[in-house]
């Protein structure tokens, strides 16, 4: 931006706004007139999106602080010592790192781009990134509360890591992960195994990252904390409201008994919850009691594909994939899990009697 | 934008969240958004973003030399202030800005336009099937008696059982003369998830009566079926309009 449209983006923000503010107040004042079903809309959709947004919040506060807590007190040699050089075994622990690190699918973001940043290889964080929400304490316990113990949160954990470690596995096969990284969250990754040459020249030495490292006090390491996780909320925070913003728009738009009517079929069924997890957005430490009322009426397979792949891939935490990799790799993150959890629904609905 | 503009400007909107969440559970109005159980939680994360915005403000250069680490934040900001551009501060501040902008109001009848309404739901999620089925007549809500009529093994036992229940009106245009749908949202974590419910109920004025205008009901149920399900209906004896309660939604 220039030094002279700065002033007018800024008047045309207040301006657009002002006039926003005065359209909506005349308009609700006088609900009978012609705009009172926009009306009606809009507060609907903001109903929905701060509904959002505020049980979202909180999760992705505590992404950001754990990326600050692991950017300041972690350092590379620590992720060599704890990350196993083959592939699958890297794409095994990062599905299962998620029982050391609590976070839904707002808050894994934020932490896996920290971990690429201190040199976390692509398999490990994909797999990491795909399977935390789901393999972590809080959302096994509110699967547990909601369901019991049964097959739906045995398969529900097998599938998430299932799937998150194939498609782990598929990005360790990349020659050349960096490019599948956006260029903000690499700093010299390897490839399928830490051993593996770093692939990028960029030594910047700046950073715990790099050279030696001198673990700080809690004293002095906790305002970098806190100013960390107050700048990866504002990165993270924007791609999260204009998630929840296109969530809140679609439930506005879809009408979802439409969805809800189609029960029954093996595939169309999983089709359908498919559709509710991504434009729903819930966050996976409470989807469970969600999917839990549809159990009856909806196939088991279908429930599953909602347990599996809503907290891998929604509407407000896809759209901060992007602020971790390019958008092809994006795409392979979508479609790679989306395929699989098809194959697998459906297949249980086949197969199964309950 | 210099980096201490920047600064100041995060600082005051990540106050801004804080306070705006601070104001939403001060009020109560949180539970338009959110089930009570996230009260707690919110708190934490109104609490969280006060801390951030408090560590990030730019103090006030002491006259003398600056301390070590406050001048590694300074090169840091500069790195940001690129990466994260103004949209960004704007973006993050949209939910205080709609907050302020657009009038606050729960989910009601115009909502169900999009999410359609269940006068069967199977909402089961917590509660146990029998437990509905020993609250009191009197006692219980909208979702309560779809339950009891969900799971009664013979619903017309729960017949000229009185019914005493408050909700939103919704003129369903499936329905006959002289009857309208006495809806609730029905919501398991926040309004994101809300389901829409209903009970068809029978009164003579029912079309004189306000679109998602709030009222109390009172009248015997009787097992009725639609679409093949069973589902309560209320002949009404008396239709009162009413406030909108303070807990608009129920929670299974």
């Amino acid at each position: 931006m220039t030094r002279l449209t700065r002033p007018v983006v800024i008047f045309g923000f207040a301006f657009a706004l002002v006039a926003a503010w005065l359209a909506v107040t005349l308009i609700g004042a006088n609900t009978t007139g012609p705009l009172a079903g926009f009306v009606d809309r809009l507060s609907t959709f903001t109903t929905i999106f701060l509904g959002i947004f505020i049980e979202a919040a909180p999760f992705l506060l505590l992404g950001t602080l754990g990326s600050g807590l692991v950017e300041v007190f972690f350092n590379k040699d620590d992720l060599n010592r704890l990350i196993p050089r083959t592939p699958l075994a890297g794409a095994i622990v990062g599905g299962l790192m998620g029982l050391f690190f609590p976070v839904c699918e707002c808050g894994v973001v934020p932490l896996t781009r920290r971990l690429f940043k201190k040199g976390l290889p692509l398999s490990v964080g994909v797999s990491f990134l795909l399977a935390a929400p789901v393999m972590n304490p809080i959302v096994i316990a509110s699967t547990l509360a909601a369901f019991g113990v049964g097959p739906v949160l045995f398969l529900r954990l097998g599938l998430t890591l299932l799937i998150a470690v194939i498609t782990g596995l598929v990005f360790a096969r990349q020659t050349h992960p960096e490019r599948l990284l956006n260029a903000t969250a690499w700093a010299e990754i390897s490839g399928g195994s830490i051993d593996s040459p770093p692939l990028s020249a960029k030594q910047t030495g700046e950073g715990p990252g790099v050279g030696i490292f001198a673990r700080p006090s809690l004293r002095e390491g906790l305002p970098r904390v806190l100013t960390i996780a107050a700048d990866e909320f504002f990165e993270m925070g924007r791609y999260l409201i204009i998630g929840s913003l296109l969530a809140s728009f679609m439930q506005t738009v879809v009408p979802q008994s439409a969805l809800l009517a189609v029960s029954s079929g093996p595939v169309i069924s999983v089709l359908a919850m498919i559709t509710l997890a991504v434009i729903l957005s819930v966050c996976s430490t409470v989807d469970a009691f969600i999917a839990l009322a549809f159990a009856g009426t909806f196939t088991t397979g279908s429930v599953l594909a909602f347990l599996v792949f809503g907290p891998m891939v929604d509407l407000k935490s896809t759209i901060m994939f992007l602020r971790v990799f390019n958008r092809k790799a994006v795409v392979y993150l979508i479609l790679l899990p989306l395929a699989m959890t098809i194959l697998f629904s459906v297949f249980i609905n086949l197969n199964t009697t309950w | 934008m210099t980096p201490r503009i920047y600064r100041t400007l995060q600082a005051l909107i990540l106050a801004g969240l804080g306070v705006f969440l601070l104001e939403k559970i001060w009020s109560g109005t949180l539970y338009w958004y959110i089930s009570n159980r996230f009260l707690l939680l919110t708190l934490l994360a109104a609490l969280g973003f006060l801390i951030l915005a408090q560590n990030i403000l730019p103090r006030r250069r002491p006259a003398g030399a600056q301390p070590e680490h406050e001048h590694a934040e300074a090169d840091h900001d500069h790195d940001h202030g690129e990466a994260a551009p103004a949209w960004g501060l704007f973006v993050v501040a949209l939910p205080v800005i709609l907050g302020l902008l657009v009038p606050a109001r729960p989910l009601g009848a115009a909502a169900i336009a999009n999410k359609g309404v269940n006068t069967s739901a199977p909402l089961v999620a917590g509660g146990g099937q029998t437990t509905k089925l020993d609250i009191a007549p009197a006692d219980r809500n909208i979702l309560d008696w779809i339950r009891a009529f969900n799971y009664a093994s013979d619903p017309t036992t729960l017949n000229d059982q009185p019914a005493d229940v408050i909700g939103f009106v919704y003129q369903d245009s499936r329905l006959g003369t002289g009857e309208f749908l006495v809806g609730r949202f029905a919501i398991n974590c926040c309004v994101a998830d809300a389901l829409a419910i209903g009970m068809v109920v029978q009164w003579p004025e029912a079309a004189s009566l306000a679109a998602n205008s709030w009222v109390h009901v009172r009248g015997p149920v009787e097992a009725s079926t639609a679409n093949g399900q069973r589902i309560p209906l209320i002949k009404a004896e008396s239709v009162e309009s009413v406030p909108p309660p303070s807990q608009p939604y129920l929670y299974p």
